[in-house]
């Protein structure tokens, strides 16, 4: 449903990415994963339209983003949480939420039947959001005053709100604990249960390799692999980028 | 009432009008040092349209707010690609050039055998169509009140509607903004005319109340006092603007004893409220707080 097609971006000299080929399946967990600077936070930004592309194009469900603006993107169905959370701080928790979706283009015939629902009685969809994200009882609470997990799943539900088709999640398990982590895990499920296909880019190994149905490998803007989980793990490429090349070799020499 | 008093409170609602336009630039991320122009603008358009035209005063006025909103969204198209320090230094061109224009700006035609108009850098004096009216100034008190109230509802209900929300959000973080779906230079404009509309009523309410205005009024500290009411009043609600001209100019200039430390205090007042509560005295948290209160 979501493609990728000879996707590129060079900044200046440096190919951050390049000629990257994709296909994200609808109703998939997607798992794209590569060491730090592989490119993988420039592809969600590529795909979101923070970036414009040097080459190559993005389609989902047939339409062709590349040339869209960011807001026509979200209304075509694709929504994403940042690396480093980026809320409406000095908005109300609901307000995050509510606000996001009558942004919605789609939605504007409901403008003026807000007026019959303001303040708490948020729409059903809302309240629905906020029990998902366990968020219900702080709907009244400026986002910025959250702690910090509240935060994330705030963000979370926030991009749900415009009722996306793909949900690009980039590294929502960053500075998670361990617990947290299982916890992310079952959310992350819960979101695909409810027809959200996800793309995933994590370096939790443990959280990729346990929900993912498929994953792609960055390693200096190139994909060098795809496959399923297990695939992925015996893939000798991919533990070269991960492990440096020339490991085994030098492992050879050292017990020569 | 106290003639002073009266002309107190009419200096207050009136650069209340001026507060207000600053605040919703605020909101939607930008600091403006130019709303004194558009104030400039509803005054010498509305004290021409009123003078010189003998146009109603109804009438003059709303043509001074429209001015205000067109050209203020019309300098917002490019100028709302700036962001930050570019944005109020285009501002503050905008404004001395503004200020420049009107000092060489000659516009006099005979009125009932006298020259009115504006007259340069000796300003435009004769705006007298409330005085003719018979509008005493404690009734003219009451129209700036009655107009000033009207502006406070309809931000209430632009609030109830969302608008303001989704004006907060561009304001926030405009990219985060445009991944909700929100078109961000759509709401800057929208925001920047609505500003330059309001600071354009004020004006011309102005004009009418002083009978004279001169280029010199509408000077860069005029603007910067704007942007203060502001920050020292709270971003978080409509009133957070109107408390601090109620600060500034009911406490620190009608005050005689305070008077003439006006600026030293006010600047002070400044500095202490930005560094205690950075988002003002009637900030979001505040007012979010009132609200989950008033709802239980």
């Amino acid at each position: 449903m979501l493609t990728l097609e000879n996707l590129s971006k060079h900044f200046g000299g440096v190919r951050a990415v390049d000629g990257v080929t994709l296909t994200i399946r609808e109703g998939e967990i997607f798992g794209l994963i590569g060491p730090n600077g592989s490119g993988k936070s420039t592809t969600v930004n590529l795909i979101t339209g923070l970036y414009t592309p040097t080459t190559g194009t993005v389609t989902l469900d047939g339409w062709d983003l590349t040339a869209m603006p960011q807001h026509a993107r979200t209304s075509r169905g694709v929504a994403r949480t940042f690396q480093n959370i980026r809320l409406f701080g000095n908005l109300t928790v609901a307000q995050n939420l509510w606000v996001a979706q009558n942004g919605h283009e789609q939605r504007r015939e409901h403008f003026l039947s807000r007026w019959f629902k303001p303040g708490g009685e948020h729409g059903a969809s809302v309240d629905e959001l906020l029990q998902f994200s366990r968020l219900y009882s702080k709907r009244d609470v400026l986002a910025g005053n959250l702690s910090f997990g509240e935060m994330r799943r705030l963000e979370m539900a926030r991009a749900l709100a415009s009722n996306p088709r793909v949900l690009l999640l980039d590294e929502p398990a960053a500075g998670a604990s361990q617990e947290d982590g299982q916890l992310l895990a079952e959310r992350i499920r819960a979101v695909r249960d409810r027809g959200v296909t996800v793309l995933l880019i994590e370096h939790m190994m443990e959280l990729v390799m346990g929900i993912t149905d498929r994953i792609a490998v960055l390693n200096f803007g190139q994909k060098i692999a795809e496959g399923t989980p297990r695939e992925i793990q015996d893939d000798p490429q991919v533990r070269a980028a991960y492990l440096g090349s020339g490991h085994d070799e030098k492992m050879e020499r050292a017990s020569a | 009432m106290d003639p002073y008093l009266v002309s107190v409170l009419s200096n207050i609602g009136l650069f209340s009008f001026l507060a207000l336009s600053a605040w919703i630039l605020l909101l939607g991320g930008e600091i403006s040092f130019g709303q004194q122009a558009y104030f400039a603008i509803g005054a010498y358009a509305a004290g021409i349209a009123s003078a010189v035209w003998a146009w109603p005063f109804t009438a003059a006025v709303l043509w001074g707010a429209v001015l205000g909103a067109g050209i203020g969204a019309l300098i917002a198209w490019p100028a709302a690609r700036f962001t930050g320090v570019h944005y109020a230094i285009a501002t503050l061109a905008f404004a001395e050039l503004t200020r420049a224009a009107l000092n060489v700006f000659h516009y006099q035609r005979d009125v009932d055998g006298y020259l009115t108009g504006p007259d340069g850098a000796n300003g435009f004096g004769d705006i007298r169509w409330v005085y003719e009216a018979g509008i005493e100034p404690g009734p003219y008190l009451a129209v700036i009140a009655t107009l000033l109230l009207a502006v406070i509802a309809l931000i209430g209900l632009a609030a109830r509607l969302d608008v303001m929300a989704q004006l907060r959000m561009v304001g926030e973080d405009p990219i985060l903004a445009a991944m909700q779906g929100v078109r961000v230079l759509r709401w800057k404009i929208g925001a920047a005319a609505a500003a330059g509309g309001l600071a354009g009523l004020g004006g011309g309410l102005y004009a009418h109340f002083a009978t004279y205005v001169e280029p010199a009024q509408f000077s860069v500290m005029t603007g910067v006092h704007a942007v203060a009411y502001g920050l020292i009043g709270g971003l978080g609600t409509a009133l957070g603007p109107i408390l601090g001209v109620l600060i500034d100019i009911g406490l620190l200039e009608s005050l005689r004893a305070l008077a003439a430390y006006r600026m030293i205090v006010f600047g002070g007042l400044v500095a202490i409220i930005l560094i205690l509560r950075p988002r003002g005295l009637l900030d979001e948290t505040l007012v979010a707080k009132v609200r989950a209160w008033a709802r239980r």
